[in-house]
């Protein structure tokens, strides 16, 4: 790999390369899911968390720690169960004891990485899960009286498996927010599967190097959040949130606030990883569909009709012609 | 851009207009719309009027012309950049950097077409040629149209004028007047309102024409009843010249309004028809000059032809076997006239035409029966008369007397006036002196 010029790190034509290096050492290691892995940058572009809904053995677990090996980045794997406690999280206060006495210390729990991996989420107690609230949207965890900061970079990826809901603790629409997008993870198709088996199989395994760091992907988030937009481009932007609120039989309740910012910065996010220091409508429809789909709520009628969320953003895409 | 946004809202105006056109013309199709081609032409004029005005009022904005170029490929490059123009920054320069060398590369693609597409200009002119062709297909209720508009139009030349004659009655000063004469000012208003409220209404040329032989009728009554109330006054003491004055000249108006619409032929077939004496039993001819003297025309009205709508009487209407109606001058030539040659005569006659009359008399037991309202002379129910019973106007009773002395009056001025051939003037006189033995 070429050495990462620290020295260039506000520059944002060379930042854009090296996230750009950074996407295709990832495709390396994972054949196919060619837009999971542009979304899971995006977000990691600009500081969200990624839920990925997909069946088990499509590779999600393996994407996130590729990504970890390409970034440069602690990585931890948290498997969510039912018994899972919150402390099992986020860490809990032990006592030590030692010739001053004893004492309590604070026992840092997995969520202390840069990039979490929070295996079957909606596996854990809405307790365990909402333990993760904190993390993800403050970037500290409270444990007593103390708040710890968090490393930065830090970003959660979330997995959850969408047909195996028995024994499993949907997750409450204050978290689900908290994630800036779902991205569904589906099942590859014949050449990609094929590609999958023989990377998995053969006997050589793909040498996934460095290709950034934290602190290079600080400065390249730093960058895209000065990306102008135009007006007539926000103004879509905010049309396509609040079309999600008018009087829809499909829509039971529309999108946050936070999704408007969220697309704000993953339409950046968009525009900076093809090299363009503009934000377009395409990049704005692009990123709509992992924004809105896990922030809407469909209706009755939507889901008795088999009306899924993407459908509903067509709709409303269709709707809000440029 | 802004030409061809013009061009392009044009043809969407027009084509609304032509919708609108057609619309109309459809409706003319089936109510009579006698304005419906002005309406469309309108209509047209309204819509390209208004494309005209949304250009002014909604110029495009920069942002609007980068946004349109940006529509080219641009990726919104040079509207981002348009709005940046004011700030500095790494990105904003380095995006400024990228929107120009875009455009510098691919400026070419920015192509935008002056003129409308075909389609819009297609179904513009497709819309133009219905709307011209439904305006040029004759039907029943565009010949209504036409009608009711000529009804309408010379309506309102009545209107106009019988407003202007109530309004110089009402500005007669009534303060010196008696009650009773006050009255009968009141009246003639009211009956002129009367009149008026007939042209309002007037649908049809018979409506039109029988509300003319009214007004005829009441101008030549009012003209009389102004002249008696000139006189009286001006027999009496302690009123102004300026007050007999207006009325005197209001009784000339209407007068010369009268005699103007009988010039006309308006309202002809009332028994203006004169008679054409026939001087059958003329006696004590002339000197062979064919001047029939003495000659007691029997006046048997001649023609008389007026035809009851008030068309085509020439007010000299040859009263044939008239009856009842009102006397009118006629020539006869006299015959068996004793002297040579055909002795000529003149005669008045009792002719009329045999146009019946229009109006009936109302008596008050029927006025005040259970099937009307209101008393005769109350002037309250004429449109109630109208709608239920055809034209009937409330009568009025002149004694056999009056009417006599009335021609009589007339006759001896005409003899005054030295209206008639030399030599009849005993006959007149005779004639009416007969009348008082």
């Amino acid at each position: 790999m070429a050495e990462l010029d620290r020295s260039r790190f506000n520059d944002p034509a060379y930042m854009a390369q090296r996230i750009a290096a950074c996407e295709r050492e990832i495709r390396k290691g994972i054949i196919g899911q060619g837009e999971v892995i542009r979304q899971v940058i995006l977000a990691m572009l600009t500081g969200g968390n990624v839920l990925l809904e997909g069946m088990p053995g499509l590779g999600k677990t393996r994407l996130v720690s590729t990504i970890g090996k390409v970034f440069d980045l602690s990585f931890k794997r948290i498997q969510f169960t039912p018994d899972l406690m919150p402390s099992d999280v986020t860490g809990t206060n032990i006592i030590i004891k030692n010739e001053q006495g004893s004492s309590f210390s604070f026992e840092r729990g997995p969520v202390f990485a840069n990039l979490i991996l929070a295996d079957e989420i909606n596996r854990a107690t809405p307790k365990t899960q909402s333990a993760l609230l904190e993390a993800m949207q403050e970037h500290t965890v409270t444990v007593g009286n103390v708040s710890h900061v968090l490393d930065e970079p830090f970003f959660v990826l979330a997995t959850q498996n969408p047909i195996e809901s028995e024994g499993t603790y949907p997750l409450p629409e204050a978290q689900l927010d908290r994630f800036m997008f779902k991205v569904l993870v589906r099942f590859p198709g014949r050449e990609e599967l094929k590609g999958i088996v023989a990377l998995t199989e053969g006997s050589r395994e793909p040498v996934i190097e460095k290709q950034m760091d934290g602190e290079g992907l600080l400065a390249a988030r730093a960058l895209v959040n000065q990306i102008p937009i135009a007006d007539a481009v926000m103004d879509y932007l905010l049309e396509i949130v609040m079309e999600t609120h008018v009087p829809n039989p499909h829509i039971r309740e529309g999108a946050s606030p936070r999704a408007a910012q969220a697309l704000i910065r993953a339409a950046r996010a968009k525009a900076f990883l093809e090299g363009r220091f503009n934000v377009s409508f395409q990049d704005v429809q692009a990123v709509a569909y992992p924004v809105l789909r896990h922030r809407i709520i469909p209706g009755f009628e939507a889901i008795s009709a088999g009306i899924t969320e993407d459908d509903i953003i067509i709709r409303i895409l269709n709707r809000k012609v440029t | 851009m802004n030409i061809a946004d013009f061009l392009i809202k044009s043809v969407s105006a027009l084509s609304i207009g032509a919708g609108a056109g057609i619309i109309l013309q459809a409706v003319a199709f089936f109510v009579p719309l006698y304005y419906a081609d002005l309406y469309m032409v309108l209509a047209f004029v309204l819509a390209e009027l208004s494309a005209f005005v949304v250009m002014l009022v909604k110029q495009t904005t920069m942002e609007q012309a980068a946004l349109r170029m940006d529509g080219f490929g641009f990726e919104e490059r040079i509207v981002t950049a348009y709005e940046q123009l004011d700030r500095e920054g790494l990105l904003v320069r380095l995006q400024r950097e990228d929107a120009m060398k875009q455009l510098r590369e691919h400026g070419d693609r920015i192509q935008i077409p002056l003129m409308p597409s075909l389609k819009r200009t297609a179904l513009l002119l497709m819309l133009l040629m219905i709307s011209v062709g439904l305006s040029l297909i004759p039907s029943a209720a565009k010949d209504r149209a036409g009608e009711l508009h000529s009804i309408r139009e010379e309506a309102r030349e009545k209107e106009d004028e019988l407003e202007e004659f109530i309004e110089a009655l009402e500005q007669l000063e009534q303060e010196e007047l008696t009650e009773e004469q006050q009255e009968m000012l009141q009246e003639m208003a009211e009956s002129l309102e009367s009149s008026l409220s007939e042209y309002q209404q007037a649908v049809s040329e018979e409506m039109l024409a029988a509300a003319s032989r009214k007004l005829e009728y009441k101008y030549e009554n009012m003209s009389s009843q102004l002249s008696d109330l000139i006189q009286e006054l001006q027999d009496g003491a302690g009123v102004s010249i300026a007050s007999a004055d207006a009325m005197e000249e209001l009784a000339d108006q209407l007068k010369k309004m009268r005699d103007e619409r009988l010039a006309r032929g308006d309202g002809s077939g009332t028994g203006q028809g004169g008679s054409k004496g026939n001087d059958q039993t003329g006696q004590n001819g002339g000197d062979g000059d064919g001047n029939g003297q003495n000659g007691e025309g029997t006046s048997n009205g001649q023609g008389g032809e007026g035809d009851g709508n008030g068309q085509g009487g020439d007010g000299n209407g040859n009263g044939q076997n008239g009856q009842n109606g009102q006397s009118g001058d006629g020539n006869g030539n006299g015959q068996n006239g004793q002297g040579e040659g055909g002795s000529s005569g003149s005669g008045r006659g009792d002719g009329s035409s045999s146009t019946p009359h229009d109006y009936v008399s109302v008596p008050n037991a029927v006025a005040d029966s259970g099937n009307l309202t209101g008393n005769v002379g109350s002037h309250e129910t004429s449109e109630f008369f109208r709608a239920q019973n055809g034209l009937n106007w409330e009568g009025e009773h002149t004694s056999y007397e009056a009417v006599i002395g009335s021609y009589e009056q007339n006759a001896y001025e005409g003899i005054a006036a030295e209206r008639y051939p030399s030599g009849m003037e005993d006959i007149i006189k005779e004639y009416f002196a007969s009348f008082n033995n």
